[in-house]
């Protein structure tokens, strides 16, 4: 038993008994074991017809197809076909504002990539960024305005909004416009001076996933509302209450960066993560401890901390009839020593929707220092949201005083827990304009719909606060007859603009435009905020925790690194990117702890009614979620949109095909009822709920035990080696102290045996991958990106319920025991490229064979279907298509990559490291006369990761970077003990504790 | 009696036999594979004369496929290309001459000659005979019928080809002899590779070339 060993195990069912379970759906294919008593069994049925049909079309086809060339008219300037062409902008998917590369291709945007320029996302996108390039291929968009719900003509629409908006002007009447936080200066400026014709008219900004109580408690604390600007990468101690900032808190992308970036295990820089947090999330999952506490004792823990500092500081702080705190004090207090040891090096956020508690966050890192070290609120953001503004909105709507009303990039019908009360206001308001791309809940109650452009097509802008503003262009001709909500505005304001013409009039003299756009990029001088000294009046201890009553439990409504609050409803991808943590597909569920679901004799599976009083109450079924606190019941918002029902028809059609949705027609239910809204903020969490039983259950696709690499302990062969650890883990202190990842490390060497000649000597470039399991966070942007670039198809829930998921990468989630707790590792896994390829000895026609350069090749065309290669993949990382998987929309086919093959039913795939971009690298130097140079082949994976966990590169180049990472201590290669020679390697598991001796050992 | 019935049966059958024999020996010289496109000459939507272009007027391949050298694809010309000479040249030099004559013989100014294959470029760009847009037509693109066509699993380069100064005829043939380009090479995988292999040994142009093959260099 080495030291660093810990048992890591997939699922409850592997963890207690050794054995993956299977999944029961139907019959498969495969199961031809009867043969039945109909004579003719189908198998004989299907040889001899596919014996006849082949030999007809054997002697039919002896030509190949007519194929047409159609060449341009004009020659457009930019367009050499079969080249792509990038082009600088700002992802538009959330109100982050990363910098983007499009590709385009033939006047076609067709994938996505961060680019490497921007000052905050630095390269990284997140998995909704790379899937909202299938935007714009969307059919069931709005293709048109529409007037009453029926097609219209802009013309027509325009003069009725005009005249309905020039009565408005002339009677003094009422308008507001609805939007979500606006990050874009212009506009605001076009909200601003459109609404400047009116006399009474407002802005009303909120955000589903409120960040509202961050803006109160600033103004309460330092007299101004904004969002600071966090430095993650500046911390040394980085305490989140609730904030999930790796995975879906404000600006993922930028924070895992930064985070990544402050954790740098062979730099000797490694900063120390504490998370406190009821259920678990992404960045809980990555925390170096975590503190499981309801949702209802953050304030008091925060109080709690908050005394330990100030008493240390020397402040006064009331802390006199502070209820006991809910976690052991003196791990708290070793907290609290180790940020006030930290000061100035030190970060505390909270994602908390309570005032109270974002104050008290706001008093911690004010005696910490952390303003204007680790925190900016002179360079803030500047955008804002605001529920209780929504609220006010409501009430005027209901009493009739509202006459026209702007809807923008939000949907109140769907997100507001009295979303209902919010659709039958709106039939009080005369003039409704909904700026919806899709006819969701809120757009269908629209008097008028005027679908603005897909921000793809658009022109728009982004100011980060610290001067650093983002453009945005648009990197194709719209797909419909949509228009910019900028020049919708400009004509609604009587002066008809371009949006080009608006943005630029926005930054006239202020920046280089063409360089701006080029660049997608500017920088301009930024006025700091003012802000008042820290208003210490302001702190006010919260003295107890709320109470749950015996036999109920604290809600966490949570947003889904996938979903949001829902946005991204309509896009298959990410209904098919397993959610990081539960590894779920296709569904949103109730996570309960173990002991919470014993307690009350519920398994995963079951769907149980979940009641929150006054006529609230979803049904949903429920997951055993390890990790979560035992009084925490969390559901993940953003499920059950409108939109989702288009998905019915996904998957293949077959005889044994099963529903794709829910029993309600949609994707998920949605849990935006059960939101609470309570001191002016609307909250996520704070509700306290009722689950019982229905008696139904619910088979939800998660494929936490697909592609298991681990053999069962029942099926292995005795005698044989001990398999080394899958996931290696080492505490910062010993890494240190050896700059190993402990005794197995590089001891073991053993005598592996040589099945082959070692003949294959791999002169020129030998492609490698090393990926840092310490800096990947799950977030599955890779995942994505994999996706988007390969073409590889989605298959809908029915089949990942089939265990036929096509993703070619996918990140495998462990867990482990620790302490009552466990610790959580993600490990990206996908064709590990073997020099010794056991799928290559076993193809008998010779379709997957290895190249010069080290890579498995896998020939589309040779691969006649036998899937031996993908049973003797000990990596299991080889995808066979069942079907022809067609896209759901055929409209998306525009977007698929003509640098890689669509593979078509009956032939093996899996991840190529990008072939298509190493060929292109090599055209490309070869056309220049030089070497390919390291950095030039950047696989999507890689390109896409936030965190720089994956580099890919030649491992024959010594001065590669990818060579650099495998010289590291902590390079391991997985199963090496089978001898393969896998290409692609792992940094071990980093965490910042102590010792390892402080951990428990199991297995 | 019986014996002299079979002996007749048996000599049809056998003169059948060699006659089957014969006439597919005659066949098989024109049997292609499946997707062997070999000797494809479709009939295209404007007898386009690749013979008069490259051979006689000596433009250079790359003139109108401006891509082959940049990109995967050589690319087709578009429409645009074609007016930069055909904005003049609006008939061959020999129906130009012969009205010419018939204007003197007239005395009258000749008219303005417009041949049958490039009025369909006109009407595809929508341009009457004076090169001026008319108002009414709808510009549509020219459909030509792609020869040389590889399927989709294969992933070809002209700008690496190129590049390692693969001449063209290399793999077209020699177009330029050509009225009606066809499709010389069978363009077969095995052909495709012994190249590879040729030129691995013997070098391209007097420099060594690193042709790959490996399967991943084309198909992905």
């Amino acid at each position: 038993m080495v030291d660093n060993e810990r048992a890591y195990w997939k699922s409850l069912a592997q963890r207690d008994d050794g054995t993956i379970p299977l999944p029961v759906v139907g019959s498969e294919p495969h199961d031809v074991s009867s043969p039945g008593a109909r004579g003719v069994t189908r198998r004989d049925f299907l040889a001899a017809a596919g014996f006849t049909f082949g030999s007809v079309a054997l002697t039919g086809c002896n030509r190949a197809p007519i194929e047409k060339a159609i060449p341009y008219l004009v020659q457009p300037e930019a367009i050499i076909p079969g080249r792509a062409t990038f082009y600088a902008s700002t992802c538009g998917a959330c109100s982050a504002g990363c910098g983007l590369l499009v590709k385009n291709r033939d006047g076609r945007a067709i994938k996505l990539e961060g680019n490497p320029d921007h000052p905050h996302s630095l390269g990284g996108l997140c998995a909704i960024g790379q899937a909202s390039v299938l935007g714009p291929y969307d059919s069931k968009r709005l293709q048109a305005p529409l007037l009453k719900n029926v097609s219209a003509k802009w013309d027509a629409v325009d003069g009725e909004i005009v005249a309905r908006l020039e009565a408005i002007r002339r009677d003094g009447g009422t308008v507001r416009v609805l939007s979500g936080p606006v990050t874009s200066p212009t506009t605001r400026r076009m909200i601003d001076s459109f609404l400047g014709t009116f006399a009474d008219a407002r802005h009303v900004t909120y955000e589903a996933l409120s960040t509202s109580a961050i803006y109160r408690a600033h103004e309460r604390t330092h007299g101004a509302r904004l969002l600071p600007r966090y430095a993650f990468d500046k911390a040394d101690v980085i305490v989140a209450f609730d904030a999930d900032f790796l995975g879906t808190w404000i600006s993922p992308v930028v924070f895992a960066a930064g985070w990544s970036a402050g954790r740098d295990a062979d730099a000797m820089r490694f900063s120390h993560h504490v998370q406190f947090e009821g259920r678990m999330s992404i960045t809980g999952a990555k925390a170096d401890q975590r503190i499981r506490i309801a949702p209802g004792e953050l304030g008091l823990v925060m109080s709690h901390l908050a005394s330990m500092l100030a008493h240390r500081a020397g402040r006064s702080f009331d802390s006199g009839s502070l209820a006991t705190c809910p976690i052991d004090v003196h791990v708290l207090e070793g907290l609290a020593d180790r940020l006030w040891h930290a000061r100035g090096k030190s970060l505390v956020v909270c994602g908390s929707q309570d005032t109270d508690e974002q104050v008290l966050c706001n008093f911690i890192n004010h005696l910490l220092g952390s303003y204007g070290a680790t925190i900016d609120i002179q360079h803030a953001a500047r955008r804002s949201d605001d529920d209780d503004a929504v609220q006010g909105l409501l009430q005027e709507m209901d009493s009739g005083t509202v006459d026209a009303l702007f809807v923008h990039g939000v949907n109140p019908v769907y997100d507001l827990p009295n979303g209902a009360d919010f659709a039958q206001a709106l039939a009080k308001v005369e003039t409704v304009v909904s700026f919806a791309d899709h006819a969701d809940e809120t757009s269908r109650l629209a008097r008028y719909n005027c679908p603005d452009h897909h921000y793809l097509e658009s022109w728009g802008d982004a100011d980060a606060g610290d001067g650093t503003i983002s453009f945005r262009q648009p990197t194709m001709r719209p797909m419909f007859d949509t228009r910019s909500a900028l020049e919708s505005l400009s004509i609604w304001s009587g002066k008809k603009l371009s949006a080009r013409a608006i943005v630029q009039e926005t930054w006239k003299g202020r920046v280089s435009w063409d360089a701006a756009i080029h660049d997608g990029l500017a920088t301009v001088r930024s006025e700091p905020i003012s802000v008042s000294a820290f208003r210490s009046e302001s702190v006010k201890a919260v003295r107890a925790a709320q109470p749950i009553p015996d036999g109920k439990l604290a809600l966490a409504l949570y947003p889904k690194a996938s979903m949001l609050d829902g946005r991204s409803a309509s896009n298959p991808w990410l209904q098919e990117m397993p959610d990081p943590i539960s590894k779920v597909v296709w569904d949103n569920y109730a996570c309960l702890s173990e002991p919470a679901a014993t307690q009350l004799g519920m398994a995963t599976g079951d769907i149980v009614r979940i009641d929150a009083g006054a006529s609230k109450s979803i049904e949903l079924p429920v997951l055993v979620q390890p990790g979560q606190h035992d009084q925490v019941i969390a559901i993940a918002l953003g499920y059950g949109r409108a939109e989702s029902a288009r998905f019915a028809d996904v998957g293949p059609e077959w005889l044994e095909r099963k529903p794709v949705l829910g029993d309600n027609g949609l994707v998920g239910t949605s849990a935006a009822p059960l939101l609470t809204y309570r001191d002016d903020t609307l909250r996520l969490s704070g509700a306290i709920v009722s689950v019982t039983r229905t008696g139904r259950t619910h088979d939800l696709a998660c494929t936490q035990d697909y592609h298991n690499i681990e053999v069962p302990e029942h099926l292995t062969v005795p005698g044989m080696n001990r398999r080394r650890p899958l996931i290696r883990e080492v505490s910062i202190a010993s890494y240190k102290k050896d700059g190993t990842l402990g005794h197995d490390a590089h001891g073991g060497h053993h005598d592996l045996g040589e099945l082959w000649a070692d003949d294959h000597k791999y002169e020129g470039h030998h492609w490698g991958m090393a990926i840092d399991l310490t800096a990947c966070t799950g977030c599955s942007a890779c995942v994505v990106a994999c996706q988007v670039e390969n073409n590889v198809p989605v298959v809908g829930r029915d089949e990942v319920r089939r265990k036929r998921i096509m993703h070619w990468m996918r990140i495998d989630r462990y867990y482990c025991d620790n302490n009552g707790d466990v610790d959580v590792a993600h490990q990206p896994m996908m064709c590990h490229h073997c020099d010794h390829a056991p799928c290559e000895t076993v193809c008998p026609v010779l379709a997957t064979v290895h190249s010069d350069e080290g890579l498995n090749q896998q020939t589309y065309n040779r691969c006649v279907g036998t899937r031996y290669c993908a049973n003797n993949c000990p990596y299991k990382v080889r995808r066979f298509n069942w079907f022809e998987y067609a896209r759901e929309d055929t409209l998306a086919n525009m977007m698929l990559n003509p640098d890689v093959t669509v593979r078509s039913r009956g032939v093996m795939e899996k991840c190529s490291f990008c072939v298509q971009r190493i060929e292109q690298a090599r055209v490309q130097a070869k056309q220049e006369g030089r070497p390919i140079a390291d950095g030039d082949v950047v696989p999507a994976c890689q390109q896409s990761c936030p965190a720089r966990a994956i580099v890919f590169g030649d491992t024959n180049d010594p001065e590669s970077a990818v060579s650099k990472m495998i010289a590291r201590g902590r390079h391991y290669r997985l199963l090496e003990e089978t001898n393969v020679r896998p290409s692609v390697g792992y940094l071990g598991l980093v965490r910042n504790r102590e010792d390892d001796k402080d951990q428990t050992h199991h297995g | 009696m019986a014996n002299k019935g079979i002996r007749n049966v048996t000599a049809v059958l056998l003169i059948g036999a060699v006659f089957s024999v014969a006439t597919l020996a005659a066949r098989l010289g024109a049997f292609h594979l499946p997707g062997n496109n070999q000797g494809y000459s479709p009939e295209q939507p404007i007898a386009f004369s690749h013979r008069l272009h490259a051979g006689e007027l000596l433009i250079d391949c790359r003139y109108c496929h401006y891509g082959a050298e940049t990109s995967r694809h050589a690319g087709i010309p578009a429409s645009s290309v074609c007016m930069n000479c055909h904005t003049f040249v609006t008939d061959t030099l020999g129906s130009l001459r012969a009205e010419d004559e018939r204007a003197k013989e007239e005395k009258r100014k000749p008219n303005r000659m417009v041949s049958v294959e490039l009025q369909k470029l006109y009407d595809a760009l929508g341009l009457d005979n004076e090169m001026k847009a008319k108002p009414d037509a709808v510009p549509s693109s020219i459909e030509w019928i792609q020869v040389h066509n590889l399927p989709d699993f294969v992933y070809f380069s002209h700008s690496a080809h190129i590049t390692a100064n693969v001449a063209c005829d290399r793999c077209h043939g020699a177009v330029e002899t050509m009225e009606r380009v066809s499709q010389v090479e069978d363009l077969s995988m095995g052909w495709c590779v012994n190249c590879h292999r040729d030129v691995n040994s013997v070098g391209l142009g007097g420099q060594s070339v690193d042709a790959s093959l490996d399967c991943g260099a084309c198909h992905y």
